[in-house]
């Protein structure tokens, strides 16, 4: 039988048989300890992850420098936190400002999509000549799936659907993201109206007993990851409301807003309330090189909009205290306006937002100097980003550890530090 | 017939140009009316002016009390008024404009909430007309400031300029021209759509250049096919309408998708167009067009241009140009270790008509 490990275009279309289909091909990595993990499940904590593709802009969002050289044409407004300024492309933002904490001195090393996405959300560790996994992969392990037996790194993206394992790095595929492209569920998802529930029990067992003949002669792991992506898909049959768009509350489209990050924004919600303990949500398209400030203009409220409704209505359900939400980019852009109008790229500083668990509200940390080309004072990086955010989900950085089939390995940059004004 | 290779031997632009560096960079440069001055609206809030009645163009102080941007400039020659509109909102009439220190007749601090576009001076230099980022066209009386009248546009308003007639038309971001009464009313809709698209979450596009015939016959929008959100890319385009009918008359396609926008569109008395474009960073051109043929007959490639203006004289033309290199994912220091801005070269070229 012929063999290739490239992919075809087909390979990234999720389905229920996908997934299925994928299971043999999946091991898993090492355990967090068991106590950690024991410790962490008494209260679930989960994460939002709002990945703004290409380069939000500082400048035009959470660290405007009006009236300056490098500043752009919009203004600055104020927000319900008494001294804090946001860009005047933020008003349903400032009005949540309370919720939010702002880190300005956001200072990273990579200046490229190719290599930066990847980096960042990494948390670019030291090179130990292991690929280390994304964000949503390590909370996923540190954390697990919760109660609910979602998948716990659920990914709400335009585009394609498809299980996304590279994300995993070292702690193997199990811990990639289960894509659903615009939202949308796995094909075939509904139980086909001529089986009845007697026969796909029947169809369960044949399969656990095909699993158990599978499993002999192979590691464990392979077993084990069989069954849980089995499971995902199942659990994923009984949730068909979290992919239903026509029952959502009309009133909370409207807030959310109609286009794609206002609906993949709700359905992350739902997601959360449903248990996921990671969910990201990607925007394409905010890489300006060209035409930049037109671009924030119409982008901006958009996210704006979105950003808004979600952090008030985690708050309003006290789901603020359990989940951690984050917004940002793989950089900032550049101060300076090129000839068409546009920002480039600019990690040397930068800003993101936050709110939710573990973390102080209402809060600016760090800052840039007049014009906002550079940092002023302490600069962070993402691996003090990484320290931060596993603090605020209760996780020690400095004690717990990756154990990569014996190799023990720092879950974040081992050289840097949480950022404790940060915290709670 | 318009004969092209006449036209080129009375005003295409000398070989060398006049170079004043505005630093930092400034959105657009107009010559006043009486000649004297070149104005430009900077990205920094100040208004910038050279003194162009003798050959050492030196600048005179800039004009304060702005902020941010300045992307309306427009001048009335009685009275040597200057008008100026940021885009934070504020509208500005200054006296004597070529005077050391020009008079501020009057300020609107908030003539329109946010972003003003453009702003335009009537036919009979009674009134001005401003439009924004707020949706509103808004006509003020020039003696005061006065508010006379305001047309609810219903989409970012990006243009503004008054017919021969007294009427006005306006061009918003998704491509449409309006052509309005005074009163609000609507006169007719000109259709450029293909200058706007939705990319992802992304608005993109619109009428950038607005411009008519002295006749006010033939009406000119200009902008970009947008092929993408985020690094816009298209080729920079206008199309030609009979203001009469409505009639889509001409489609000029003046480049490759890099040159983007058509920033800038001039009607030459002589029957041609001279048009800048700007677009990935250091695309920019210079073109002269019949608007009956579609290829320029005229085209010099520079860095990024943003405007055009001629010399009431007929014989200069003025264009903003960006510096070579402006763009970069580095960190652009100087020797000093500081940061270092764009600048925006504005040519000033000779023409032999």
């Amino acid at each position: 039988m012929n063999y290739s490990h490239l992919c075809t275009p087909t390979d990234h279309v999720l389905s229920r048989r996908a997934i299925l289909g994928a299971a043999g091909a999946i091991g898993l990595g090492s355990l967090l300890a068991p106590t950690r993990a024991a410790e962490l499940q008494k209260k679930h904590k989960q994460v939002l992850f709002i990945w703004i593709d290409g380069g939000m802009s500082q400048l035009e969002s959470w660290d405007p420098k009006p009236n300056t050289v490098f500043g752009g044409p919009f203004r600055a407004i104020a927000t319900s936190v008494p001294g804090i300024h946001v860009s005047e492309l933020l008003p349903r933002s400032a009005k949540i400002m309370q919720h939010l904490a702002i880190i300005r001195s956001v200072h990273t090393q990579d200046n490229s999509h190719s290599a930066g996405v990847a980096r960042i959300q990494r948390g670019d560790p030291k090179n130990r000549g292991v690929t280390y996994p994304y964000f949503g992969s390590a909370v996923a392990k540190l954390l697990g799936p919760g109660d609910s037996g979602l998948p716990p790194y659920v990914w709400i993206k335009p585009g394609s659907s498809g299980f996304i394992h590279q994300d995993a790095g070292f702690l193997g595929p199990k811990f990639g993201a289960v894509a659903f492209g615009d939202g949308k569920p796995p094909e075939n998802l509904v139980l086909h109206e001529s089986l009845k529930p007697e026969e796909d029990d029947e169809r369960n067992t044949l399969r656990q007993a095909a699993n158990a003949r599978y499993a002999r002669g192979r590691r464990k792991q392979m077993g084990e990851a069989t069954s849980y992506v089995y499971d995902v898909a199942r659990t994923l049959m009984k949730w068909q409301d979290l992919f239903d768009t026509s029952k959502f509350d009309p009133r909370d489209v409207e807030r959310y807003g109609t286009h794609e990050i206002g609906r993949h924004m709700l359905q992350a919600r739902k997601m959360l309330e449903a248990g996921v303990t990671f969910v990201k949500v990607n925007s394409y398209g905010w890489d300006t090189h060209g035409d930049n400030f037109n671009g924030h203009l119409s982008l901006m409220p958009k996210f704006d909009q979105a950003f808004a409704a979600i952090v008030q209505d985690l708050a309003d359900r006290s789901m603020l205290d359990n989940v951690l939400v984050i917004a940002m980019s793989e950089f900032g852009r550049t101060p300076r306006i090129n000839g068409h109008i546009g920002r480039d790229h600019w990690p040397e500083a930068w800003s993101v937002v936050m709110a939710g668990s573990g973390l102080k509200r209402g809060l600016v940390v760090g800052e840039t100097n007049d014009k906002g080309t550079f940092v002023k004072g302490d600069e962070h990086d993402i691996g003090a980003l990484f320290h931060t955010w596993f603090a605020a989900l209760g996780i020690d950085s400095k004690t717990v550890e990756y154990d990569n089939g014996g190799q023990p390995l720092p879950i974040a940059h081992e050289g840097m530090q949480a950022v404790k004004e940060l915290l709670a | 017939m318009i004969d092209t290779r006449e036209l080129l031997k009375k005003f295409e632009p000398a070989k060398d140009a006049k170079i004043i560096t505005a630093d930092p960079q400034v959105r657009s440069a107009r010559f006043s009316p009486c000649g004297k001055l070149l104005v430009a609206g900077g990205f920094d809030g100040r208004v910038r002016r050279w003194n162009v009645a003798d050959e050492a163009t030196l600048e005179l102080p800039a004009l304060e009390g702005h902020h941010a941007w300045i992307d309306g400039v427009a001048f009335r020659q009685e009275g040597e008024l200057l008008f100026t509109a940021d885009s934070w909102g504020q509208l500005c009439c200054w006296g004597s404009y070529a005077a050391e220190k020009p008079d501020v007749n009057w300020r609107l601090e908030a003539a329109h909430d946010g972003w003003i576009r453009d702003v335009a001076v009537s036919p009979n230099g009674q009134r001005i007309a401003s439009c924004g980022s707020d949706q509103l066209v808004k006509i003020w009386s020039i003696a005061d400031g006065g508010k006379q009248a305001e047309i609810a546009a219903g989409r970012d308003v990006l243009r503004v300029l008054w017919m021969p007639d007294g009427s006005l038309l306006t061009g918003d971001d998704r491509g449409f021209v309006k052509h309005w009464k005074d009163d609000g009313s609507l006169i007719r809709q000109f259709d450029a759509a293909p200058l706007y698209t939705l990319s992802r979450l992304q608005d993109v596009g619109g009428v950038h250049a607005l411009a008519i015939d002295r006749e006010g016959k033939l009406l000119a929008a200009g902008g970009t096919i947008p092929k993408n959100g985020a690094t816009v890319t298209g080729p920079p385009t206008i199309f030609l309408f009979d203001v009469a009918t409505g009639e889509q008359k001409h489609k000029l396609s003046l480049g490759a998708d890099s040159d983007c926008y058509v920033a800038d569109i001039h009607f030459h008395d002589e029957g041609f167009l001279s048009v800048v474009t700007y677009g990935t960073p250091g695309a920019g051109q210079l073109l002269y067009v019949l608007p009956e043929e579609g290829k320029p007959f005229f085209t010099r490639k520079m860095s990024n241009l943003h405007s055009i203006s001629w010399h009431p004289d007929g014989k200069r033309l003025a264009v903003v140009a960006t510096n070579p290199g402006s763009n970069g994912n580095g960190r652009p220091l100087d020797k000093e270790g500081n940061y270092v801005g764009n600048k925006s070269p504005i040519h000033v070229f000779g023409v032999s008509g």
